[in-house]
């Protein structure tokens, strides 16, 4: 139908708030766990980060430029390799022989920043898909 | 000397064929956008259900961009709706 062009742009931009949404809720949970000493698996928790790759539209096969409109998705959160932060508190039950108490790598300033460039990013794209949606509005008011 | 006569073996205009042949009318065109409108509309109330009962890989903006291509389907079938009829008026008008 004539409106798929601006339902795949539409489409486009669902995916990449999509994608921020994740962002923002692996922020968060990095944030929640800033202080966590002991995570599954063992160990203070791991940083989190995700991975954004792009994809293919599934409106979009056989289009002429199918290879130009991606969308966007999360195909991977991994954990960052950096060493955790140790702090001296014999007291505390999880301080090893030295009496040093490994906390994440978590950096609450960085997670800020992320989450500030989620929601921008998210606003963006509801800006672009907002734009799609009033250009398929006026075509429909052409000859009004 | 003589002229030679002109050898008009086709004509040169070829004469349009009025074979009335099956095509998609405003009638199909209308009928095909309020189906998909309809799809839409169902798609946009069962995401919006799906929410509302909690469903944890629906968002909030699938929920509202389903409700939004519902909206522009609908307008869309409205107006082929409205076009039709102007077109019938129209006719309708010719005066005779």
């Amino acid at each position: 139908m004539s409106t798929t062009d601006f339902f795949t742009a539409m489409e486009v931009s669902a995916s990449g708030l999509s994608a921020q949404r994740t962002r923002m809720n692996v922020a968060s949970s990095n944030l929640a766990n800033a202080q966590t000493t002991q995570a599954a698996g063992g160990g203070p928790y791991k940083r989190r980060d995700v991975v954004l790759s792009s994809v293919d539209m599934p409106g979009m096969q056989g289009h002429d430029f199918s290879q130009a409109v991606k969308g966007v998705a999360v195909t991977q959160i991994s954990q960052d390799a950096n060493p955790p932060r140790l702090e001296y508190d014999p007291g505390h039950p999880q301080a090893n022989a030295q009496g040093y108490v490994a906390y994440p790598n978590v950096n609450p300033v960085e997670e800020m920043v992320d989450m500030i460039t989620a929601s921008r990013a998210y606003e963006a794209g509801i800006t672009a898909m907002s734009t799609a949606v009033n250009m398929a509005e006026r075509a429909l008011g052409i000859g009004r | 000397m003589s002229i030679a006569p002109m050898n008009i073996t086709a004509p040169v205009i070829a004469p349009v064929e009025h074979t009335p042949k099956k095509q998609d009318g405003l009638g199909d065109a209308f009928s095909h956008a309020l189906s998909e409108a309809s799809n839409a509309e169902k798609t946009s109330t069962s995401q919006a259900e799906r929410f509302a009962k909690g469903d944890p890989t629906m968002g909030i903006h699938e929920v509202m961009i389903a409700s939004e291509k519902a909206n522009i389907e609908i307008r869309y079938a409205t107006t082929l709706k409205n076009k039709a009829i102007e077109a019938y008026r129209e006719l309708m008008n010719t005066q005779v």
